[in-house]
């Protein structure tokens, strides 16, 4: 999720396809049923089912079915729930946390879920190397006393711990992979999930099947759900619109008119964490100066690039969080389109008549190349001239990490219920990621944001994050742009299909009727 | 370029063809077609700004995806640009490109197989097993790979294309020198004592070059055909500089509803590749003419 | 025996041109700027994540015992393992040759089906307005970027008809075929015009020679010989030219792969670029470069079991 770079990667590439035959029966009432095969169709295959290690949503989404945490994030993306865990206590000097295991639950193998399988999948998730281990960076260890009962100990006291403790790469496998090794395990994986593995064709599709003894009663309806991948977005359109698919995963923001009207599919925004940014290198002159980062920030009409790369379908961005993240501030005061104080804002900067800056780009992202040439044309009255580097994306990628670039765009979705992911990448230096690949360091933003990790207080997490939005939003550390929606299309016999805004779905809950 | 290599129907010609022929002084109907169809190319090219009232790179973000016909002829694309501008624009990008991408690899390629023709031994021998090599290669996958390596951006295509294209032109001039260095007049030259840059240069180059000329022609179509293609990769012309093949690769995602903003710059595409290959035929038979 | 001797003297005078191309797809793909750590890792690449990463794939050694350790398996026929699917890349090569190999074959099927009867009909009358016809026309092809006769194709075949499929490559051999139907027109326009043309004039050379004069003069009809001399001739031909263009076909199926969304080994070359997979891409450029080498070899022999005056010795 997560990565500007698997998109990019998912709209330059296409992988390779499958062109199923089902037919689909006639359709005659729209009532839920038991049962079905529900085809989900999406531009890119999976890469793994390794749900330590694998970054690319096309594998996350699948693995999750399987693959269950403790506790899950909430329908409106901003809490958690309880999961395989039924409730946790938390020590008085807050580096104790007791989780109570739901009973009853039983892996896919036919084994039940015990303390000792969660202890051996978190400490197997804090223990991966370039993988999702830095989820885990605040727990010391993980104890089983009883079978029925983890406690988790934390380095220091640590707010985000249970939101952390619901990312997928906490999911819970059996202890020691059934006796598998971790390759062989990952290959037809084993979870307490609504489905199961059946098989994958790599390259063109991924089956999964029910799991009759979920600890979910009556659940799920569904008898399979088999994910194909067809690159091709018009091939994606015309298989929904024949009934040999009955999910299609973004359809591009260009073809939703289109789809709308339709009889028998439809088109639904689900709210996401999608933000979309400018990113200045600070390093570099003349985006050391706030000024000349303002002017930038006031001169883009927000308006104008959801029209022309959304077709409408996004809001302008005020703060660097999302809507959809917990303590979110609707009140930050973020830079929007206003020219005339563009210009002031430039006259006060060190470079007051205008300068030249290079816009490192993405090559094959139609996006980015829309967005890096209307940015051209928008800060043109300023003075200021944007010559437009093309490189491939790794490339991009590469030289974004090494803050060798002076403007590029980049992109956001989170994957935990806890502002902390994206305010500590985004505004604390000291996590490695250099401010979001900035080189923005604020001093008081930075304390402000380790203060928040400590904060147990709904209210106090609150000012802080306040705080941290406003002065960041001043600081115009990053240009930003939008926030968009998950788009996608399905068939009207699907019911229950609800993306949560951190992107998961949970197909245990949908039916699709015959 | 090692793609198509089409050997030219041509005998090996007497040096003073080209230019004294005295039949051929009449132009052949597939070289006039050629020469007509380039001619109101280069035209186009050279009066854009009289032909349309737009530039180029002019944004009208309120008129995006305009339909054909009204106020802009052939429509405008996701981000209001006139399409009948960028076609014409994109010729000069286009045309210029893909001749300049041709020049060095023609360059090169000619000198070396000139000389390793002419003095065969080691050196022939390395450079050819480094030719086969080359040509082990795909040509699309090694000029990828290259444009990668160096960056996108035009200089860095004229390179890409050099290091691969320069493989045919070697070998077409190798295989030309080797039967020409053991005709009589050459023979002479190097019995009589002439150095040998002169004989390369003197004797040998103006009869071996023709058919490298008559390639060069298929051959400004194939990188032609390459820009577009990695255009479409989104690895050619950096934007906003007007190209055929980003235009195409823009347009891929209206397919469905906007066909005519991937038709358009397809078509002239498919027109200039028509006129550089007719162009060719045409010298080919005005040289086998005589 | 003196095929083999022949097939023996050739695989010796590959070796250096293999082993030149390890070399160099080893350092072109090592010298791109970007990094497979960094890549895979996204926006989440820490300096730690990027460095643990980078030990695992072995990259934090010099880059010639990197070289040296590539050389050493692939001489024992194991080309590694792939750093994004992290499986062998002998197995996702496996998965992809297929539609590879079905868009080779039937591309080149469908240039031969387009281009014999054209090349003949323009030799029966040499000079007449077929044969003019014959010759520019096809020219047409030569100049259209395959990128976008693929995207014609599939606006008017795939999307306003609906014959064939937009893209894919189907599960069973008859949606192969079905899918595999587009692809291959777009390659055969591009191919058929060189076939085209060759095919005339080796037609005509025949028509021509002395043994079809003196059988024209025993009252054997043209139309007759034309279909007895000439189809010998014309497979001759026509192995010859797909021989000397066979990197062109491989290197137009990485295009014609990626338009129709075909699983082949072109588009899996691509996206491991895109994500450097070093593995893959050093996997399948060495599969591919194997395959125009032996593809060339096959050509060679054909030629010589179907024209008796190619000796093996040449």
């Amino acid at each position: 999720m997560r990565r500007a770079l698997g998109t990019l990667v998912a709209l330059v590439l296409t992988v390779s396809a499958c062109g199923g035959t089902t037919t689909s029966t006639a359709p005659t009432k729209n009532k839920p049923a038991k049962g079905g095969d529900l085809v989900i169709v999406k531009a890119l295959d999976s890469k793994s089912m390794d749900n330590t290690t694998t970054f690319d949503n096309d594998s996350i989404w699948i693995f999750e079915q399987m693959m269950e945490p403790l506790y899950t994030v909430t329908e409106d993306g901003k809490g958690v729930k309880p999961w395989l865990a039924t409730s946790y206590t938390l020590s008085p000097d807050k580096l104790n946390y007791t989780f109570k295991l739901r009973p009853g639950v039983k892996f896919t193998n036919g084994m039940p879920m015990t303390s000792a399988d969660v202890k051996f999948s978190l400490d197997k998730a804090g223990a991966t190397k370039g993988g999702w281990e830095f989820i885990n960076t605040a727990i010391k260890s993980v104890a089983a006393p009883t079978p029925d009962t983890v406690v988790v100990t934390t380095k220091y006291p640590w707010a985000p711990l249970v939101a952390d403790l619901s990312n997928f790469n906490n999911g819970i496998v059996p202890k020691d992979y059934a006796g598998m090794t971790s390759k062989a395990f990952y290959d037809h994986p084993v979870g307490t999930g609504p489905f199961k593995w059946d098989h994958w064709t790599k390259g063109s599709e991924l089956k999964l099947v029910k799991n009759a003894d979920y600890w979910q009663t009556g659940k799920p309806s569904l008898d399979s759900v088999t994910w194909k991948t067809v690159p091709d977005d018009n091939t994606r359109t015309l298989q929904l619109q024949g009934g040999q698919a009955q999910v299609n995963e973004f359809p591009p923001f260009s073809s939703l008119g289109q789809l709308k009207n339709s009889s028998t599919t439809q088109v639904t925004l689900f709210d996401s964490t999608k933000t979309d940014y400018l990113l200045f290198n600070h390093t570099t002159k003349p985006f050391n100066d706030v000024h000349a980062r303002r002017a930038i920030s006031l001169a883009i009409d927000r308006a104008a690039i959801i029209k022309s790369v959304l077709f409408g379908n996004g809001k302008p961005a005020n703060s660097f969080m999302p809507p959809q993240v917990p303590y979110y501030d609707a009140a930050t005061k973020g830079l929007q389109y206003d020219l005339t104080a563009a210009k002031d804002e430039l006259a006060k900067s060190s470079t007051p008549n205008g300068f030249t800056a290079t816009y490192l780009s993405a090559a094959g992202n139609v996006q980015d190349a829309a967005i890096a040439q209307i940015l051209q044309g928008a800060v043109k009255p300023l003075g200021i001239t944007i010559k437009i580097e093309n490189v491939d994306p790794a490339t991009a990628r590469a030289r974004q990490d090494k803050l060798d670039y002076q403007i590029t765009h980049s992109s956001w979705t989170m994957d935990i219920a806890d502002p902390d992911e994206l305010v500590s990448f985004a505004v604390d230096p000291t996590t490695g990621a250099k401010s979001f690949y900035t080189g923005y360091s604020n001093k008081a933003v930075i304390a402000a944001t380790h203060d928040a990790q400590k904060a147990f207080d709904p209210a106090a997490r609150q000012a802080k994050y306040t705080f941290i939005q406003q002065q960041a939003a001043d600081d115009a550390f990053m240009a930003f742009l939008y926030y968009s929606p998950y788009q996608w299309s399905y068939s009207k016999k699907v019911q229950g299909f609800l993306p949560y805004p951190t992107g998961n779905y949970h197909l245990e809950d949908v039916t699709l009727s015959k | 370029m090692t793609a198509v290599v089409e050997r030219p129907e041509l005998e090996p010609a007497d040096p003073a063809v080209l230019v004294v022929a005295p039949r051929a002084r009449r132009l052949n109907p597939t070289l006039l077609a050629g020469l007509v169809l380039l001619g109101l190319l280069l035209l186009a090219a050279i009066f854009a700004p009289l032909l349309t009232p737009y530039g180029p790179t002019t944004q009208d973000l309120s008129n995006s995806l305009a339909p054909l016909g009204g106020k802009h002829l052939l429509g405008t694309d996701q981000l209001g640009r006139d399409t009948l501008s960028r076609l014409l624009y994109g010729a000069r990008t286009d045309l210029r490109v893909g001749f300049l991408a041709v020049l060095f690899p023609f360059i090169i390629g000619s000198v070396l197989g000139l000389v390793i023709g002419y003095r065969g031994g080691l050196l022939d021998t390395l450079v050819m097993r480094l030719v086969d090599m080359v040509i082990a290669f795909p040509f699309y996958v090694l000029v990828i790979a290259l444009v990668f390596v160096l960056g996108p951006g035009t200089r860095n295509i004229y390179i890409a294309i050099t290091a691969v294209g320069w493989v045919a032109y070697c070998r077409i001039v190798r295989g030309e020198v080797l039967v020409a260095k053991q005709q009589e007049y050459a023979l002479a030259a190097r019995a009589g004592g002439v150095p040998t840059w002169r004989i390369l240069l003197r004797h040998l180059l103006p009869n071996v070059i023709v058919q490298a000329v008559v390639y060069s022609m298929s051959d400004i179509v194939l990188s032609i055909l390459a820009i577009v293609t990695l255009g479409y990769l989104g690895l050619g012309v950096p934007p906003p500089a007007p190209d055929w093949g980003s235009m195409i690769a823009d347009g891929q995602q209206f397919l469905l509803d906007k066909w005519w903003l991937t038709t358009i710059p397809g078509v002239a595409v498919v027109i200039t590749g028509l006129g550089l290959s007719l162009l060719g035929d045409g010298i080919v038979e005005r040289v086998k003419q005589t | 025996m003196a095929y083999l001797a022949f097939i023996g003297r050739r695989m010796w005078q590959l070796l250096p041109v293999l082993f030149g191309i390890t070399l160099v797809v080893f350092f072109m793909i090592h010298l791109i700027p970007g990094d497979p750590a960094s890549t895979l890792l996204g926006n989440r690449s820490t300096p730690q994540a990027v460095a643990a990463l980078r030990s695992q794939f072995g990259l934090d050694e010099p880059l010639y015992q990197q070289y040296l350790d590539f050389l050493g398996r692939v001489v024992r026929g194991d080309l590694g393992s792939s750093f994004v699917y992290k499986s062998p890349v002998r197995d996702l090569v496996q998965g992809r040759i297929s539609a590879t190999l079905w868009l080779l074959g039937m591309g080149a099927l469908f240039s031969l089906l387009l281009s014999v009867p054209l090349a003949v009909l323009a030799a029966s009358r040499k000079g007449g307005a077929r044969d003019q016809a014959v010759r520019i026309v096809p020219l047409i092809g030569l100049g259209m970027p395959a990128v976008w006769v693929g995207l014609m194709l599939q606006l008017f075949f795939a999307l306003k008809l609906g014959w064939f499929p937009v893209s894919g490559f189907g599960a069973s051999f008859g949606e192969h075929v079905r899918s595999i139907v587009l692809p291959a027109i777009t390659i055969a326009v591009a191919l058929a015009p060189i076939l085209v043309r060759s095919l005339r004039t080796s037609l005509l050379e025949v028509l021509d020679s002395d043994y079809v004069l003196t059988a024209r003069a025993k009252g054997i009809s043209r139309g007759r010989l034309l279909v007895r001399h000439a189809l010998r001739n014309a497979a001759v031909s026509s192995v010859t030219v797909l021989g000397v263009n066979i990197a062109y076909l491989v290197g137009a199926t990485v295009i014609v792969e990626r338009v129709f969304a075909l699983p082949g080994l072109g588009t899996l070359m691509l996206e491991s670029i895109y994500s450097r997979d070093f593995p893959v891409v050093q996997g399948v450029v060495i599969v591919i470069a194997v395959l125009v080498v032996l593809v060339n070899l096959a050509t060679d022999l054909a030629h010589a079991s179907l024209d008796p005056r190619v000796g093996v010795e040449a």
